[in-house]
Order: C-alpha cells, then structure tokens, then sequence
C-alpha cells in the first residue's frame, strides 16, 4: 500500500506509532486506552505529532476543541483519522 | 497610578493607512482577511492572513528608504509618522525629553529571509551590506529616534504578542519615573512571508477556516501584519503645550506565567488583568468594554474567559468584551498596539467593536463577546490584553479624560 494511503486498522496502527515516536513514549508500547498526561505528551509534542500526521498524509489538522479534549491515545486518534477522512472526501470532490 | 495623557495615535495595518481606517473597519466589523498564496510554500495549508495591500505598501514607499529600512521599520516609520501629527508634536518637543519604545516580536523578517534565500542560492554572491542593520530587532525604534530627533531612551522590547502591550506600559513607566516627558510607544511587526508564514503554519495554531473567537467551533487564529504606535506625555508636558488629550491611559501590568511556552495559564492572565485594574484605581465596574486578546484558538479564550470572570466577577455580565483580530488579524509584535488604538478609539466613541465570525456560544466559555455586530457602551474605561507564548501577560486600562 502506498505511504500515506493507509485505511482503517493500518491507518491506526500507523498513527500509533506516529504517536509514540514524535510524543517520545519511552517504551513506544502505547494502547489506545493509555492517558495522553500518563506518558508525558504535552503541548509541544501534540505539534510534533501533528506535523507528522501532516507530512505523512497531507491533512492539516489544527488545535481545535476536538483535539484538546482528546485525553487518551485513543481519543486522539479519532480525531486525527476524522480529519484525515474528510481530507480524502475533499480530495475525491475536487 | 498618575495618568498619562494619550495624544497621537497612528496606524498601518491591513484595513489601511491611518488610525482611522483600522478604527473603521473594526467598528464596522470589515475584514481585511483575504487568501495569499506563497510560491516557496510547497504544500502551504493556511492560506487567510490579513495582510497590507500592495497599494498601501507603495504609497508608504514613496517615503521610505528601502536599502536601509525592513518593511517592518517602514510600516512603524509611518505609524509614528501618523501619531506625532496627530499629537501636533514639533521639533522642539523631542530631544532628551523624548523617548521612543517600540517592540517587534521577528524584527527584520523579510530582510533575514531574502538574505538566507540569497545565501543558499548561491553563497558567492555579496551578501547585503545593510542586511545587519535593517534584520535587528531595535531598527524600527531606532529609525522613528532618527526621525524625530528623539534622543531620550530608545528601547526595544521583543515579547512575542505582547511586544507591544509592554512597550506602551514601559513608556508611561518611564514618564512617570521623571525620566522622559514623552514617549513614542508601539509595535511593529512584518513576516507574513514564505519561510516565516511555513514556520507558524507547523504550530497548527492557525485556522483554516475563519478565524472566531470565543465562538463555538474556532480552531485557531489568523495572522496579520502592520504597527501601531501612540504619543504618551506626562499630562504637565501635554497642558504645557496645550495638547488635546485623547484619552489617559491609567492602568498597567505585566507578569510571567513561567509555566509552559505555549500554553497559557489562566492563574498568570487573572493576576495581571486584575494588577492592571488595581493599578487604575478603578472598581471594575467602570471599566465598560475590554478588548481581548482573543486569538480564536482553544486554548486562549478559554484562559482569558476564565481571568475576566475571576477579576470582573459580578461585573463580568455587563462587560462589553470583543476581539479585533478576525478584523486585522494578529500583528503579533504589533497586535497590542493596534489593539490599544483600537480601545482608545471605542472609549472615545463609547462603541464597542464586533468580533466577527461568530456562530454561538461554547458551552465551555458560556458568554457572548459583542458577537458579529457593533454595540454601544456607557463607561468612562476600557481595556486591552495581550498574552503572548512564551508566558508573557500584559494589560492596559485607559479612561476618558479626567474620568479615570
């Protein structure tokens, strides 16, 4: 599959380990229920992480109430893969 | 505190050249919000930015002196220019008597760019010989001292957002401490271009829709450009030579959070908008519209809310509070001075000016900040915020003349 053209499950497990790289989780064995404060993501790191969501998949994703109520991995995720959707719709339309 | 006399205000900016023209179009709720595309910028996301027309910027140039001055010191000049002539100020009123504090948070942005562009192109080119004293951050202040012959203190501070919101604050410092009768005080601010606007883009700070503040579903801010810069004199020096006063400006505080970069802490925002009010003598009651800071991005307007409520308390229900910058955008190192003419301006017209772009009220935040359209006031006082990254708070409160 194409970098960047991940679905579903690959799509999670690609941003996991985007997660665990750029917020510079220690053991990088993050789950999807872990708290964001537990391992040490912070402000900084969201940026991080979103700069490589952004270069990975083209999607711009800023800092909106979804996102900073995001207070698990999981949740996090979800928000990142709802933009990164309908990144894709709007690529299709145009 | 002794109040300042405010005499001269002037103004560059998206909406235009002059106080009047950013005075107008945030009264009248006129975005000066448009797309501009970067050539360099490979895949550029934001696109909405308030930035001065080429129109503008041409006329400014006629004047100027390009080779020794950044567009940053050419946007200030101006706005100096403005404020003296508005003040009536002659060469007589400068000198070590005057004093010249103007901050920027990027200094000579377009002129480091260009230079590191010409640099990595081709490195045996020659560099620019004037490019030293055009990128430093004090050029601009240093410009408007020349000038005007001002050869009291020149300062410059360089605070990120709130560069210029301490730079007025230090000036009537300085007038109050007997060291200077006068000072020009702003900011100046000039980066929207490709490598700078590509740097602020990777904060995901910005929106890429419209920028909204305190509105349910903001995302983020938009950036602006421009300067501002006012003429404070000790109100002595202002009667000596018959000077109309404005407005006083009779409140001022700065603190640090020294929490966190980026993220703001409501605890340091409270403390200095309530050391601002003290600082006035003023119950908050009087105080009748306050212009925010407002950047539109989550995290700001919750924090700015949450210090209003806490310092205005009963009062808060009555405050007239909005924020400017979907108007003119955030100038950054210029934003609080253009936010302080805009203050004075809507104390003086008793109008407090629409943020813009406003869907409803988030839950979270739980009020209405003069949403979309003008409203009109009634208090003698007003106020404007400013609360930069770097956790740097700073707060001005101005009155009506002999109302404060």
């Amino acid at each position: 599959m194409a970098e960047g053209a991940e679905k579903g499950e690959d799509l999670r497990r690609s941003l996991l380990a985007i997660v665990a790289e750029e917020g510079m989780v220690k053991d990088r064995t993050i789950g999807v229920d872990d708290q964001l404060a537990d391992l040490g993501i912070e402000s900084a790191d969201f940026v991080m992480i979103l700069m490589a969501i952004e270069e990975k998949f083209g999607v711009y994703v800023p800092v909106d109430e979804s996102l900073t109520e995001a207070k698990t991995v999981g949740e996090l995720l979800d928000v990142v893969v709802a933009h990164i959707e309908e990144h894709r719709r709007q690529q299709v339309a145009s | 505190m002794r109040p300042i006399a405010i005499t001269g205000l002037g103004a560059v900016s998206a909406c235009g050249l002059g106080a009047d023209r950013l005075w107008r179009a945030a009264r009248d709720g006129h975005s000066a919000v448009g797309e501009v595309l970067f050539p360099r910028i490979h895949r550029q996301q934001v696109k909405q930015m308030a930035r001065i027309a080429d129109a503008d910027f041409a006329t400014l140039l006629e004047t100027a002196k390009p080779r020794f001055q950044d567009r940053t010191a050419i946007l200030g000049i101006a706005a100096a220019r403005e404020a003296v002539a508005r003040a009536g100020l002659g060469p007589e009123d400068f000198g070590e008597r005057c004093g010249v504090v103007v901050g920027s948070g990027l200094g000579g942005a377009e002129t480091i760019e260009q230079g590191y562009i010409r640099f990595v192109e081709d490195p045996a080119s020659r560099s620019d010989v004037m490019a030293i004293p055009k990128l430093m951050a004090n050029s601009t202040a240093s410009w408007i001292a020349m000038s005007f012959k001002a050869t009291g203190p020149t300062l410059c501070i360089s605070t990120a957002c709130s560069s210029a919101t301490q730079s007025i604050g230090l000036a009537a410092d300085l007038i109050r401490a007997g060291i200077v009768d006068r000072c020009l005080a702003g900011g100046a601010e000039a980066l929207l271009i490709d490598g700078a606007f590509a740097a602020w883009e990777a904060l995901h700070v910005m929106t890429t829709s419209h920028c909204r503040p305190f509105s349910r579903e903001r995302n983020g801010m938009v950036l602006g450009e421009g300067a501002g810069v006012v003429v404070l004199e000790s109100m002595e020096a202002a009667e000596a030579r018959g000077a109309t006063v404005l407005a006083e400006l009779v409140g001022y505080a700065t603190n640090a959070d020294a929490n966190d970069l980026l993220r703001p802490d409501p605890v340091g925002a409270t403390t200095c908008i309530r050391k601002a009010v003290d600082s006035s003598g003023l119950d908050p009651s009087r105080i009748g519209y306050v212009n925010a800071h407002g950047t539109g991005t989550v995290a700001n307007d919750l924090t700015e809310t949450t210090a209003l409520r806490t310092v205005f308390g009963d009062a808060f229900d009555g405050l007239a509070v909005s924020s400017t910058k979907p108007i003119h955008g955030h100038a950054l190192g210029a934003g609080g001075a253009l936010e302080f003419i805009v203050t004075v301006e809507a104390l003086r017209n008793r109008i407090a000016p629409p943020t813009i772009n406003f869907l409803g009220v988030d839950p979270k935040i739980g009020f209405e900040p003069v949403p979309n359209v003008a409203r009109p006031f009634t208090a003698d006082a007003a106020m404007s915020n400013s609360f930069a990254f770097g956790g740097i708070n700073a707060s001005l409160v101005v009155a009506l003349p002999g109302r404060g």
